[in-house]
C-alpha cells in the first residue's frame, strides 16, 4: 500500500464502524499486537522430573511382579498356598499402616464393614474358581498371553496417575488387570492356582494403589526407596524366569526414568501457546 | 463485471441464523447490483430439489441429509460429480462458502479450485487453539485455505484469529463485517415503561453465552437499584440457573423469562427495553448488539473478541467477563439513563442505518470478487506446492487427496462430458426482458 505523505495519516483503529480510507486487506503495524504466547509456561527441573516419574513406574513394577508370579506358578516355584498366605499376610500388614498413617478413628463399624467385604469376597471368590479357571482354557495360548498384554497396558494406560487428563478411568484400568489375571489364570493347573491367582491380582491393582497414594501423600520421601527396593524385587523375579526380560525390564525402566524426562526438557522451547483476544473468556470471580 | 456465483454453506433457509441471513441478504444485495447468485445446500427434512427464493435467487437442496450439528457427512469426494454438474450448469465463476463449521462448503470450495473456479470463504466464527477438537479443525482450515482465493472475516480479532490458524497470508484476508436490516430493527417509544428501566437479554441460555455471569448479575442490580426489570428472551440448559435466582430473591415480578423467541419476534421485545444486556464470554462480531442499536437501545457488554470493534464508546458500555465489572458498567448505563444522558433512540437507529448496511457489505465483497477474478490462474503443481506447506506430515496427505480429486474430476469429465450438460437458464436474462417490457408468453 502506498504511503501518501501529503495526507495527514490517523493512526487507523481497530474499529469496523469507521471508514478509515484503506482497503479491507490492509494489514496494519498493530496486526497481532495483543497475541501473547506462552503465558503459563512451567520450567522444570530434570531431577524433580524424574523423581515424579517412579508414579509411572510403580505401576508397572505391580504388572511385571503379577506376571513374574504368574511364570513362577506355572513353573512349579511357587506354590499358591504359599502365594496366597504371603499376600494375605502383606494385605492385613498394609492395611494396618494404611489405617495408622490415615489417623482414623477406630471406629469399629467400618472395620467390621471392611472384614465382611474381605470375607464376602474371599467366599465369592473360591467357589467361583473353578468357573474362572474353564471360563478361558478353551482359547491358544498364544491368544491368551496376546490379550494379557493388550489388557495389561490398558490398565497401565488408563490408570489414575494424580492428573487430570480425560483418558483417565481407574474402573476400566481395574477391570482390564483383573481380565488379565483371568486369562493368565485358566493356564494354571488347579482352582487353587487359579483362585490364588485372581486375589493376588485384586490386592495388587486394587488395594496397592490406595495404599501407595496415601504413602506419597504423608510420606513423600518414601517413594524412592519404595522404588529401589521394589524394583530390585521385580529384578530377581524376572531374572530367575527369563534373562531377555530382565533386559527388556531395565532398559524400560532406563527409558522411562531418564530418557522421558530428558526428553520433555528438550522440547519445552518448541512450546507455542497463543493466547489473544479471541479466546473465550474465563469468568474472573 | 458481473460474475456468476455460487454460495455454499450447511446453514440456510428454512433454518433461521445469523449465518443463513447473512447468506441470503448478501445473494439479495448482490442480485440488485447485477450479478448472478445461486445457493447450494443440503436437504432439509423433505425439502429436496431446486427452490426459487425471491428476486430469482435459486437455491439447490441437494438430497443429502445432515447427520451431526446440521453438516453433512464429511466425504470429500463424493460430493465432486454433483457439484460439478451444478458449476458447469449455472457457468459459476465464483464459489464462495460460508461457515468452518460446513463441511458442504469446505467440499465445495475444494472441488471448486480443482475445477479452477476461484473461490472464497468467510469466517463467522472464532476458534481456539489448545484443545484436541480445534487443533483438529484448524489443520482441516489449514488445508481449505491452502486453496482458497482470498478469504472474508467478520471482525478484525476474526482475522487474526484466522490468519494464525489458517497460517494465511494476512493481506489474503479482508475484513467485511455483518448488517443488520434497519427497516426491521425500528425504535418506538410507546413500548417501553416510563416508570421502569427495562433490561432485555435475548441469547441461547449457555455457559458460551455467559449465562452463569448473567445469573450472579441479576441479583445484585435487583438489590442496588428497586426500578429495574429484566426480560430475558431465550432458552437452553441454563435456564434453570435464572429461575433458581428468581426463587431465591423472590424477584418474580422483575424477572420475565419468555422463552425460546421466534426471529420475527424479536423486534417486539427488544423495543420494550431501555438498555441491552450481553454477557457472552466468545463472539466474532455478536449481531444482536446492533439489532439492539438499532432498536434504539444502549448496549451493555462484555468485552469479548470482535465485540469492541462493533459499535462506537457511546453506544456501548463494555465490561470484563466478571460480575462486578458488568454490575459496574450497568450501573453507569443506569444512571446515564436516569439523567437522560444516552443517545435518542432514533439518533441510535440512524447511526445503525447509515454504518452497517447489505448494500455496504456487497459492494465490498464485490471489490473482493473483482480482485480474485482478474488475478492470475494457479496451476496443479502450484496448489500441490501449497498444499505440502501445511505440515510434515499433513502436507503429504493433502497432496495425495487433492491429486486423487483431479483425478476424478478427469474420471468425471469423461463419463459425462462438459459439452452435454445443459446450461441453466439465467433468471437475469428473463429479469430484463421483463423490464423491458416484452412480453414473455407471446415469445415462448
Amino acid at each position: 500500500m502506498a504511503m501518501s505523505c501529503d495526507r495527514s495519516r490517523k493512526k487507523w483503529q481497530k474499529v469496523l464502524y469507521k471508514d478509515q480510507g484503506v482497503s479491507d486487506n490492509y494489514v496494519d503495524e498493530s496486526f497481532l499486537e495483543e497475541m501473547k504466547k506462552n503465558l503459563h509456561i512451567r520450567t522444570y527441573e530434570f531431577w524433580a522430573v524424574v523423581r515424579e516419574s517412579n508414579v509411572v513406574m510403580h505401576q508397572i513394577y505391580s504388572v511385571w511382579i503379577f506376571v513374574a508370579v504368574y511364570f513362577h506358578m506355572r513353573n512349579f516355584v511357587l506354590t499358591p498356598q504359599f502365594l496366597f498366605e504371603m499376600s494375605s499376610a502383606v494385605t492385613i500388614v498394609g492395611y494396618i499402616v494404611n489405617f495408622v498413617i490415615l489417623h482414623e478413628n477406630a471406629l469399629t463399624k467400618s472395620r467390621w464393614k471392611d472384614g465382611k467385604t474381605m470375607g464376602i469376597f474371599l467366599i465369592l471368590g473360591f467357589s467361583l474358581s473353578p468357573i474362572l479357571m474353564t471360563l478361558t482354557k478353551t482359547i491358544s495360548t498364544d491368544t491368551i498371553y496376546a490379550m494379557t498384554f493388550f489388557m495389561l497396558l490398558a490398565n497401565l494406560l488408563f490408570h489414575d496417575y494424580g492428573t487430570d487428563a480425560a483418558i483417565v478411568s481407574q474402573a476400566f484400568s481395574l477391570n482390564a488387570a483383573i481380565f488379565a489375571s483371568i486369562c493368565l489364570a485358566s493356564r494354571l493347573p488347579t482352582t487353587w492356582h487359579a483362585f490364588s491367582l485372581v486375589t493376588f491380582a485384586f490386592e495388587l491393582f486394587a488395594l496397592w494403589p490406595i495404599l501407595r497414594r496415601n504413602l506419597k501423600i504423608h510420606f513423600p520421601r518414601l517413594q524412592i526407596i519404595l522404588s529401589f527396593l521394589l524394583g530390585s524385587v521385580v529384578t530377581v523375579s524376572v531374572a530367575t524366569v527369563s534373562s531377555v526380560a530382565v533386559v527388556v525390564f531395565l532398559l524400560l525402566h532406563l527409558f522411562i526414568t531418564i530418557l522421558c524426562p530428558a526428553w520433555l526438557i528438550r522440547l519445552q522451547p518448541y512450546k507455542n501457546n497463543i493466547h489473544g483476544p479471541w479466546d473465550e473468556a474465563v469468568i474472573k470471580q | 463485471m458481473k460474475h456468476s456465483i455460487c454460495m455454499v454453506s450447511d446453514f440456510f433457509y428454512p433454518n433461521i441464523g445469523g449465518v443463513e441471513s447473512h447468506i441470503y441478504q448478501l445473494s439479495q444485495c448482490l442480485i440488485e447490483r447485477g450479478h448472478k447468485v445461486i445457493v447450494v445446500t443440503h436437504a432439509y427434512g423433505n425439502r429436496s430439489g431446486i427452490r426459487y427464493l425471491s428476486n430469482g435467487l435459486k437455491v439447490y437442496y441437494l438430497p443429502i441429509q445432515p447427520v451431526y450439528n446440521q453438516c453433512i457427512l464429511p466425504t470429500v469426494f463424493t460430493t465432486l460429480p454433483v457439484i460439478r454438474n451444478i458449476l458447469l450448469r449455472e457457468s459459476i465463476n465464483i464459489v464462495h462458502g460460508h461457515s468452518a463449521f460446513s463441511a458442504l462448503a469446505l467440499e465445495s470450495i475444494f472441488h471448486a479450485r480443482t475445477m479452477n473456479v476461484k473461490a472464497v470463504f468467510t469466517d463467522h466464527s472464532l476458534f481456539g487453539f489448545a484443545d484436541l477438537s480445534s487443533i483438529l479443525t484448524n489443520k482441516i482450515l489449514k488445508f481449505s485455505l491452502a486453496g482458497v482465493n482470498h478469504a472474508i472475516c467478520v471482525s478484525h480479532t476474526c482475522k487474526e484469529n484466522t490468519v494464525l490458524r489458517g497460517k494465511i497470508d494476512p493481506s489474503d484476508v479482508s475484513v467485511i463485517p455483518n448488517a443488520v436490516d434497519a427497516s426491521v430493527f425500528t425504535p418506538t417509544s410507546t413500548e417501553r415503561d416510563p416508570e421502569k428501566i427495562t433490561i432485555v437479554v435475548m441469547s441461547r441460555l449457555v455457559y458460551r453465552k455467559g449465562a452463569d455471569l448473567l445469573a450472579s448479575v441479576i441479583p445484585e442490580i435487583c438489590s442496588r437499584h428497586s426500578d429495574v426489570q429484566f426480560i430475558i428472551g431465550g432458552d437452553g440448559p441454563k435456564r434453570l440457573a435464572i429461575e433458581e435466582v428468581r426463587e431465591h430473591f423472590q424477584l418474580h415480578d422483575r424477572i420475565r423469562l419468555l422463552g425460546t423467541v421466534g426471529h420475527s419476534a424479536v423486534r417486539q421485545v427488544l423495543v420494550r427495553g431501555d438498555i441491552f444486556l450481553n454477557t457472552s464470554l466468545t463472539e466474532a462480531f455478536c449481531i444482536a448488539i446492533v439489532e439492539a442499536a438499532s432498536c434504539g437501545l444502549q448496549v451493555v457488554s462484555t468485552s469479548v473478541g470482535g465485540i469492541p470493534e462493533v459499535l462506537p464508546p457511546d453506544m456501548i458500555q463494555l465490561a470484563e467477563p466478571s460480575a462486578t465489572s458488568l454490575v459496574e458498567s450497568l450501573d453507569k448505563a443506569i444512571a446515564k439513563r436516569r439523567n437522560c444522558q444516552l443517545l435518542s433512540p432514533d439518533g441510535a437507529h440512524d447511526w445503525v442505518r447509515k454504518t452497517y448496511t447489505w448494500q455496504n457489505v456487497a459492494e465490498r465483497t464485490e471489490i473482493v470478487y473483482d480482485k480474485i477474478s482478474a488475478a492470475t490462474e494457479v496451476t496443479l503443481a502450484d496448489r500441490l506446492h501449497r498444499y505440502n506447506k501445511c505440515g510434515l506430515v499433513a502436507g503429504k496427505i493433502f497432496i495425495f487427496i487433492a491429486a486423487l480429486n483431479y483425478l476424478l474430476l478427469i474420471l468425471c469429465n469423461w463419463i459425462s462430458p462438459v459439452q452435454n450438460i445443459d446450461l441453466a437458464v439465467d433468471c437475469r436474462k428473463l429479469r430484463r426482458l421483463k423490464t423491458s417490457g416484452v412480453n414473455l408468453e407471446q415469445s415462448s
